[in-house]
């Protein structure tokens, strides 16, 4: 009876190293992190004692997606950091496939742009997976709540990428929205075309 | 000489026309072509200009497409994810990669939302996308770049 005990135990350990991390569902506790930004300090969700929750996407400096949502991810945090949702940008490309994302090109973007939110390098690409972000932008959208920073919503910013002023559903802010109502997420998952995180082979 | 010439002429601008046709579309029209396809084994691929995998991996679908020219029970649709304005684009990078094959863009993208979930509920939005239908039936979605070696071992598991 040892013996298959043990047998169960070390199978169950061989199990949980060869399948991934499961990425995160509506409802699950997100993973703090310690990140390099562009401003050159680390920063980490255990950093913002004041707020309510996050916004955090996962973007980049070459997507053609992610650079035409750039001035509306910088409305966002403009609109949902005083009200205790501040954005914090994660670029989760692999600088070394994609030379445009690497951390001097990161500086020069937010610069450029005038980011009002850290853009951080995940250096060790081992947050996105954790998170489960397939492509850029995707968007997790967080409350913090009993000291967990729980997953509320997991998707695009809104629904027309191609033309702002044609947006009829902004799904970004209508979950935090929701959040700052105290109510749940009505619409707490969307999908949209990105660039694919492309992991290096 | 000079017909010589103009029949020439004639004939590369009908090339050009064939090898540049796009049909701009949305999601409906899409999903009735794929299910007018009923004796056919089809590949469809979900591209962008402006996507590095995906114009990694065409090169391999290319491959496999001419040499299944003479199968007539097989098919392979590109659908570009661009933006309409970028058509022409779209129609250059076609004809300097030599795309040969038959090609639509999705000019659906305030719908996205509805849209990739009706083509496969795990397809979570990124591209290249790669769908294989059997009959107008689903049998297979992948969502990331395939190698020559993959694509036919896909196509393999259902040749009718």
């Amino acid at each position: 009876m040892k013996r298959y005990l043990f047998l169960i135990l070390i199978s169950g350990v061989l199990l949980s190293a060869i399948i991934p991390p499961q990425e995160y569902g509506i409802g699950d506790a997100a993973t703090d992190f310690s990140l390099p930004g562009v401003d050159g300090k680390k920063v980490s969700l255990s950093d913002y004692s004041e707020a309510k929750g996050f916004i955090v996407i996962f973007t980049c400096n070459t997507c053609p997606y992610a650079k035409a949502y750039e001035d509306r991810i910088i409305a966002l945090d403009q609109k949902y950091k005083p009200q205790g949702y501040p954005v914090i940008a994660i670029n989760p490309s692999d600088p070394a496939v994609q030379p445009g994302d690497n951390m001097d090109a990161m500086k020069a973007r937010a610069r450029d742009k005038g980011f009002t939110y850290p853009y951080l390098l995940d250096e060790g690409r081992n947050v996105y997976p954790q998170y489960g972000a397939t492509r850029t932008p995707h968007v997790f959208v967080l409350k913090k709540e009993e000291g967990k920073n729980i997953v509320k919503y997991i998707g695009a910013v809104d629904n027309n990428y191609e033309d702002a002023s044609q947006v009829s559903d902004r799904y970004v802010e209508e979950a935090v929205e929701n959040l700052l109502a105290g109510r749940e997420v009505a619409r707490s998952r969307t999908v949209a075309i990105g660039c694919s995180i492309k992991p290096k082979k | 000489m000079r017909n010589l010439k103009r029949i020439a002429l004639i004939f590369f601008f009908a090339y050009q026309a064939v090898a540049q046709e796009v049909k701009v579309v949305k999601y409906e029209t899409l999903q009735d072509v794929i299910a007018a396809e009923k004796d056919k084994l089809i590949v469809v691929n979900f591209w962008a200009t402006w996507c590095g995998p995906c114009l990694a991996e065409l090169p391999h679908f290319m491959e496999v497409n001419r040499e299944n020219k003479d199968n007539p029970g097989f098919k392979m649709i590109l659908v570009s994810l661009d933006q309409v304005r970028q058509l022409d684009r779209v129609k250059q990078l076609i004809t300097r990669r030599k795309l040969d094959t038959v090609h639509y863009l999705l000019d659906d993208n305030a719908r996205m939302n509805d849209w990739i979930p009706k083509f496969d509920p795990a397809w979570s939005g990124g591209i290249p996308a790669t769908f294989i239908y059997r009959n107008g039936v689903k049998v297979e979605f992948v969502e990331s770049g395939l190698s020559k070696t993959e694509l036919k071992n896909l196509i393999s598991n259902h040749k009718n």
